[in-house]
Formats: C-alpha cells, structure tokens, sequence
C-alpha cells in the first residue's frame, strides 16, 4: 500500500513529468493559454494515461523487447482512436469540451515515456497508479502555468473577468508567455525543492 | 537463428496490428451511424438558430459539397438562407454560419469554430456586441458598419472578409441566373 501511494505521489511532486522530467512540454506550451483549456486537455492526459498503462502492462509479458516501441505506438493510438469515436457517438457533450485535445494526445510523449519507463516493466495495478500520479502531476502543472498566464495575461480565471488593478499583459498569453512562465515556474519549483533536501 | 527472431518479430507485430485495425473497424462501424445523426441533429439546430422564422431547410448541393441551405417558411415559400463561411484568422480558421433573408440581409450570425488568441481574438465569441452588430446588414456589403475588436483586428477582419466574399458568391448563384 505504501509503495502504491509512493508511486502515486511521485508523479505529483518528485518526478513531475512536466518539472522534472521535462516531458509533454510541446502541448503544454499551446494549451496553456487559458485554465479551462488546460483542464479540458489535464482531463483527457489522466485518462487515456491511465488506460493506456493498464494495457501496456497487461500486455507486457506478449511484447518482445525489440519491438516494443512500434507494439506500444500501435496499442496506444488505436486505444485512442476507439476513445474518440466512443466519445463522438455516446458523449457529445463531453466530445465538445475535450474533442480538441484527445487527438493530440497520441503524440504525447509522457504517454509513450510511461508505458517504456514504467508499464512495461510492472505489473497492472501499479501501472494504473503510476499513470494516475503522472496524469494527476500532468492536470496540476498545466493547471498552474495556465492560471498564471490566464490572470496576469487576459485579466480573467476560468473564462470569467476578475477584478484587477493593472493592464493584463498581452504577451503572456501570447507563445513567448509560455516559455516565460514555464522557464521561471520550473526553476522556482526546482528551487523549492532543493531547499527541502 | 537470427532469421527466425525476424519472422517471430513480424508475425507478433503483425497480429497485434491486425487486432487493432480489426478493433477499430469494429468500433466504427458501431459508432459512425451514431455520429452522423448526433452531426446532423446538431447542424439543424445550428441552421435554426442563425435564422429562427424558418420552418424548414434544404441543403443545396453541387457533387458531394454543401453550398448553402434554402430556407422555407410555413408556406413552402422561400423566406432566405444559410451558409458557412470561414477563412483564417490570426492564428486558426474561423468558421461562421450566417442566416441571410432573400435580398442577403443579415438574420443573425454564429461563430462554429476558431482558435484564436484567449483574451484577443476569442473576444469575437465573448464580446455578444461584435456579432450582434452584423443584424440587419447587407451581408454583400459589409466594407462599412461592422465595427472590429480592439486587439483582434485581424481575427475581426476575417470574420468580416469571409462572411462578405461568401454571400457575393451566393448572391450570384440565387439572383445571377
């Protein structure tokens, strides 16, 4: 039990795949612009993450070593292209929020780094935490980039005006705002972190 | 040996491709009726809301592409019509339905999709001004009177331009013969 909470919050706060492992960077730059945006793509990461480390896993021992990344390429983006259709035919409403973001995600790399760092080598339950904690790390990030950007740069949270005392800052919002927040994020967060070790 | 691993590797790579495609094919061929209705019921609400005295449409073809719906009125009469317009704006394309009545004047106007800048060019969405202010304008001739967004000049000229180059084209189609 501990070493499933241990490999829960590892994804969160040790290894983030964005902080730390610097994974996944290329959505998180273009989806971050606004927080409902990087809830819709957080949304869809955790869950086809966590899916798609489950199969992976459960058909670790059928995969040989050699073949396995155009095995996992295969496995990965027919799982999301049935994901996609389900969700068109019996979810319209949820197909309009994410609709967007679950094609992209077949080209995520945290997906793929997952299911060859973790899901190929352990077996299913801790493969569906670690996914979890990945996807739950992946969702908070994203989370606070594009809360950064979305206040200081648009003057709103969520789509809605907040009440502010200075001209929002158009660039922040704009591609080089997002390398601006996420360089200085990481190294704040970084520095947190070396603090308390 | 060596060889043997290669055909190993091909049949298992082979199989696991062959489930997949057959999943998938499966999947489609369940879903995709699904989605093309769920598409359809949506598009006739879309047609609806862009001009709501209509009672009923019809989609006017040439080959497989839509080119603009009729719409008819209680009494089986013509009452305008509805296309889509779109073109690219500053950083995506922008697709518009507008509801236009027999002499192309502007019913009302609703923005499909785009992607553009949050807090700029989405203003087109959130500001209800900018879309309102095309009612009861020529849709044929939209150079003056459609103010555009301050910050979004770009993906307010797009709408403006795509919206006026489509209803001169169908203006011609329906008056020109």
């Amino acid at each position: 039990m501990k070493k499933l909470w241990r490999e829960f919050i590892k994804g969160i706060w040790t290894e983030n795949p964005i902080f730390f492992i610097v994974l996944g960077l290329c959505p998180t730059l273009a989806v971050s612009t606004s927080v409902n945006n990087a809830v819709g793509m957080g949304v869809a990461v955790i869950f086809v993450l966590v899916c798609s480390n489950v199969i992976i896993s459960m058909m670790r021992n059928i995969i040989p070593d050699k073949i396995r990344i155009p095995c996992y390429i295969v496995v990965i983006a027919s799982f999301v292209g049935i994901v996609e259709m389900a969700m068109k035919a019996y979810a319209p409403a949820l197909d309009k929020a994410l609709g967007v973001y679950v094609p992209l995600i077949v080209v995520n790399c945290i997906i793929l780094g997952r299911a060859e760092a973790f899901a190929s080598k352990n077996p299913v339950i801790a493969s569906l935490i670690d996914g979890l904690g990945m996807g739950v790390g992946f969702f908070l990030a994203l989370f606070v980039i594009s809360a950064v950007r979305e206040v200081l740069g648009s003057g709103k949270f969520a789509g809605f005006a907040i009440p502010v005392t200075f001209e929002p800052a158009a660039i922040l919002v704009l591609a080089p705002g997002a390398l601006l927040v996420l360089g200085l994020l990481m190294g704040g967060i970084r520095w947190i972190k070396s603090l308390r070790s | 040996m060596v060889r043997n691993d290669y055909f190993k590797y091909t049949l298992i790579l082979a199989v696991i491709c062959f489930v997949a495609s057959a999943l998938l094919g499966a999947v489609y061929s369940v879903t995709n009726p699904i989605i093309l209705s769920q598409q359809a019921l949506q598009e006739q609400s879309g047609l609806r809301e862009v001009l709501p005295e209509a009672k009923s449409f019809e989609a006017v073809k040439e080959g497989e592409n839509i080119l603009y719906f009729t719409a008819f009125g209680p009494g089986e009469n013509v009452l305008g019509y509805v296309f889509k317009a779109s073109k690219k704006g500053y950083s995506s394309e922008i697709a518009t339905l507008v509801g236009v009545d027999q002499a192309g004047v502007i019913s009302r106007v609703k923005i499909l999709s785009q992607n553009e800048t949050p807090g700029l060019g989405t203003r087109i969405i959130e500001a209800l001004w900018f879309q309102e202010q095309f009612r009861g304008k020529k849709s044929d001739n939209l150079s003056n009177g459609v103010q555009a967004i301050t910050g979004a000049t770009i993906t307010s000229r797009a709408v403006i331009s795509s919206i006026n180059e489509k209803a001169k084209e169908i203006m011609e189609r329906v008056h020109g013969r």
